[in-house]
């Protein structure tokens, strides 16, 4: 057992300092792609309306004259200090859009992964299940197809038939005018803030907006998971303690819910886990096109103002987050198997 | 083994799973088709697919963040309905000699927190953009004030640098509001995050940036009563969107922008109105004078012969906008069509082949045309590409189309493209904002356009304080632009807004001023 939390600790502890190069690496590509890219943010704001003595002379007092090295330097000091810094576009501190939109996309991002575990695992379980079966296909085509169709496609469907052609569902924003004017913020999770006030007209509101981009991205992502536990449910259903489960007269529902699908769920969490970085990205596209408050949205914006600071920032973030689930989820992995360990 | 249970089961789940979905869908439909209509029929919400960078006026000089803060701020003088400059904070606002610029200040306004509004509150509004000095480059418009005294707490004197008779036009600007001296500092923009205090119809109680703005209509306002009680601007990153959401009922009007294809989609959808009125925006080509072939007038000359304005107009934007023969729009005092006379009002092959010829230019021409695709609007690459049909199609010409997005294009303009497209709405409401800053030595563009004879037009433009006499200035001054023909304008828009059928007011705030006046807007 000693030895056992000694390598559990080792492991731990080489993947943590790991980290630190694989962060840095992507914080110098980031600050440098900024940079290369033509345009700057003075330019986009006024190129076209001021003249260019002006633009030089903000570009020159926002310090985008200093040398690179400099520049670098005063960017890594800052996150160093947990100073993500202030949009240049339009003057917001990166933590508020961090707390605010971060909140929005962990809403969402949420709220799909529910959604792809779900389909994912019932689909899965299913069609694993009974395999080779016209369920079993019927299965396996819809995982296909929906893991191909790009995201934002099926945004647009789903906003043409729910929103457009049978009016049930809202097909952008976060919630109404009137519900966000009028609630109160406590977490900038719309859904808790409603529950916490007790504001079930806002929360249905709120539910009702969420369901069309959380079953979009939630969807897309499903197509992995079926696919993934079809394959595991199989491959545990032949394994020689199943077998000798039914030969002691297990009944199959019991052999399959309780052998055979805990079992074969074990991977999936390590593919859970890494759709979380899918689920980010996948948000960016998702955030677009239902006008989804998140920080995938604002992020867009901001490169396409050449936001150095905001991009920088939100990318930061985005990987600080993708690097902290990847971390949970290997400790957990190392936990459960010890092989992975050594 | 017990098969058949196992299967009974999960039909059962599935069944139970099913019903779920249904009533949620039928929830949904029954809910949704009341929610549309549930809005409080004083609340009025506008889409609007700008962005916001500050809302304080010392750090806005964009459209978005004017319309933002236009509820909120007012000047000492503003545009009525019409486009006609009256006294909004000021009483009587007067010239004593040329540069020295008095106003009388109204008595008895209050901002939003109770504080009263006096000189001090003007002079400080005007001291700190100066000295903010805010990237947004707001400031530029107050260059030419030399200092701001107050003379009694209800009057106040500007003191200017040089001569400026479109002074009164600056004071209409968002650099010319008036805030509260207690609330905001004199070094920094006050963030969007805080308190934001004018004396304007509405005041800003919730700000989310990217989302969205509420205000309430402010009870102390020393004018007439908004018609709505509440206000709310919703941003919508693409117009795609907000035109669904225009449909659904989501958000009662939409104020900037729509497609082209949108906005006929929209003026045919019932129970939609699609309102337009006389517009400023303007749409220009610009060439760099210095790079060849464009050097040669003659190369410029039978671009502006053959130019498809009209059909840019119909084919492109359905009618939203008109064609556009100089860089003065249309219904602007001064303006006069000078394109129209010197190349005639539609293109012409044989003068365009006739002044390439007398200049022993070699045809078909080699040229680069550079456009954005998406900062003009997704239209932009249409009417480009008709741009090229037309000439090509002359035979004269052989265009190459280049495109970059925005950030990358803003920085290039005339230091890297020879012939570029670009657009402009004004600071200010005159016809000085449509030609100094296009055809001055060192202009914005980077055109390298020099005329010695321009510089002097523009300088007595500036410096003619009597209307008619700046007016025959501002006419040669269009003469010789269509006759040098660095730029070549060509379409003009109109100003849309579009509403469901239950808003009304929306039709007496379309104007040249191009302010939407959100105050006057009511639905039933």
């Amino acid at each position: 057992m000693a030895s056992q939390g000694t390598s559990l600790k080792r492991y731990a502890v080489t993947r943590l300092v790991l980290v630190l190069p694989m962060v840095l690496l992507l914080l110098t590509l980031v600050f440098l792609l900024m940079r290369v890219a033509p345009g700057n943010p003075i330019s986009a704001a006024l190129g076209g309306h001021a003249p260019q003595a002006v633009i030089n002379q903000i570009s020159n007092q926002l310090g985008f004259d200093k040398p690179l090295y400099a520049q670098y330097g005063n960017y890594l000091w800052d996150i160093v200090r947990g100073d993500f810094g202030t949009t240049i576009t339009d003057r917001r501190p990166v933590n508020e859009i961090i707390a605010t939109n971060g909140a929005a996309t962990l809403e969402l991002t949420l709220a799909a992964m529910v959604v792809a575990v779900l389909v994912g695992i019932v689909l899965g379980l299913v069609a694993g299940r009974f395999r080779d079966t016209p369920i079993d296909v019927g299965g396996r085509l819809f995982g296909i197809v929906i893991y191909a169709m790009p995201v934002f496609f099926l945004g647009l469907l789903a906003q043409l038939v729910f929103g457009s052609w049978l009016d049930w569902l809202p097909t952008s924003d976060q919630a109404s005018p009137l519900t966000q004017a009028t609630l109160e913020t406590h977490t900038n999770i719309f859904v808790l803030d409603a529950l916490i006030d007790g504001n079930w007209s806002a929360l249905w509101d709120i539910l009702k907006h969420l369901i069309l981009p959380a079953t979009t991205l939630g969807l897309v992502t499903a197509g992995i998971f079926i696919r993934l536990i079809r394959v595991n449910v199989i491959r545990t259903l032949k394994d020689d303690y199943i077998e000798a489960a039914r030969a002691r007269g297990i009944s199959e529902r019991a052999v399959v819910y309780r052998h055979a699908f805990r079992n074969a769920l074990v991977p999936v969490i390590t593919v859970v886990g890494l759709q979380l970085a899918q689920l980010l990205s996948g948000a960016i596209l998702t955030e677009t096109t239902f006008n989804w408050p998140g920080i995938g949205h604002e992020l867009v914006l901001y490169i396409e103002n050449r936001d150095y600071a905001a991009v920088q920032g939100i990318i930061v973030i985005f990987a600080l987050v993708v690097v902290a689930v990847s971390l949970l989820i290997d400790f957990v992995n190392a936990f459960i198997d010890p092989r992975i360990r050594y | 083994m017990n098969r058949r249970g196992f299967s009974l089961r999960t039909v059962v789940l599935a069944g139970l799973v099913l019903v779920g979905v249904v009533a949620l869908g039928t929830g949904a439909a029954l809910s949704s088709s009341g929610s549309t209509k549930r809005a409080s029929a004083s609340v009025l919400v506008d889409g609007t697919t700008d962005t916001v960078t500050n809302i304080d006026p010392a750090g806005e000089y964009d459209y978005g963040s004017f319309t933002a803060s236009f509820p909120i701020f007012q000047g000492l003088l503003g545009y009525a309905p019409g486009a006609k400059v009256i006294p909004v904070l000021a009483t009587k606002c007067s010239f004593k000699g040329t540069k020295t610029y008095f106003c009388a200040l109204r008595k008895n306004v209050k901002f939003h927190n109770g504080d009263p509004m006096t000189s001090a509150d003007v002079k400080w509004s005007f001291d700190r953009v100066t000295k903010i000095k805010d990237s947004s480059g707001i400031y530029t418009l107050l260059t030419n004030i030399k200092s701001v005294t107050p003379a009694g707490p209800y009057g106040v004197t500007f003191h200017l640098k040089q001569a400026q008779a479109v002074f009164p036009l600056i004071l209409t600007t968002s650099a010319g509001f008036v805030v509260d001296h207690k609330v905001y500092p004199n070094n920094k923009v006050q963030p969007n995050s805080s308190e934001q205090v004018g004396t304007g119809p509405y005041k800003l109680t919730k700000y989310t940036p990217g989302q969205q703005a509420v205000y309430e209509a402010n009870s102390d306002y020393w004018g007439p009563k908004p018609k709505s009680d509440s206000l709310i601007i919703r941003y919508f990153s693409k117009s795609s969107t907000m035109k669904l959401s225009l449909q659904r009922g989501e958000i009662d009007m939409a104020f900037r922008d729509f497609t082209p294809t949108e906005l006929a989609s929209l003026g045919s959808t019932k129970g939609i109105t699609v309102h337009k009125g006389n517009g400023v925006v303007i749409r220009y080509l610009v060439f760099n004078v210095t790079r060849a072939p464009f050097d040669n007038v003659a190369v410029r000359k039978a671009i502006a012969y053959l130019f498809p304005r009209q059909t840019i107009a119909s084919k492109i934007y359905h009618g939203n906008v008109q064609p556009l023969y100089s860089m003065v729009p249309s219904g602007l005092p001064g303006h006069i069509d000078a394109f129209k006379t010197a190349y005639g009002a539609s293109p012409s092959t044989a003068k365009a082949k006739a002044a390439l010829s007398a200049a022993g230019v070699t045809t078909p021409v080699s040229i680069d045309l550079w456009y954005t695709p998406s900062h003009y609007g997704d239209a932009s690459a249409d009417e480009y590409a008709e741009i090229k049909r037309a000439l090509e199609a002359s035979g004269l010409f052989k265009v190459n189309l280049q495109s970059a997005e925005w950030a990358q294009y803003s920085d290039a303009l005339g230091k890297t493209y020879s012939a570029f497209q670009l657009g402009w709405f004004p600071d200010f409401v005159d016809a000085e904002d449509y030609t100094a800053p296009f055809y001055s030595t060192d202009n914005f563009t980077s055109n390298g356009y020099s005329s010695k004879a321009m510089d002097a037009l523009l300088s007595k433009e500036k410096a003619t304080s009597n209307a008619e006499a700046r007016y025959g200035v501002l006419v040669q001054i269009q003469k010789l632009a269509a006759k040098d023909v660095p730029i070549i304008p060509y379409w003009q828009g109109k100003m849309i807004a579009v509403s469901r059928s239950n808003v009304h007011g929306i039709d007496s705030t379309l104007d040249p001023s191009f302010l939407m006046r959100f105050w006057l807007i009511s639905k039933s």
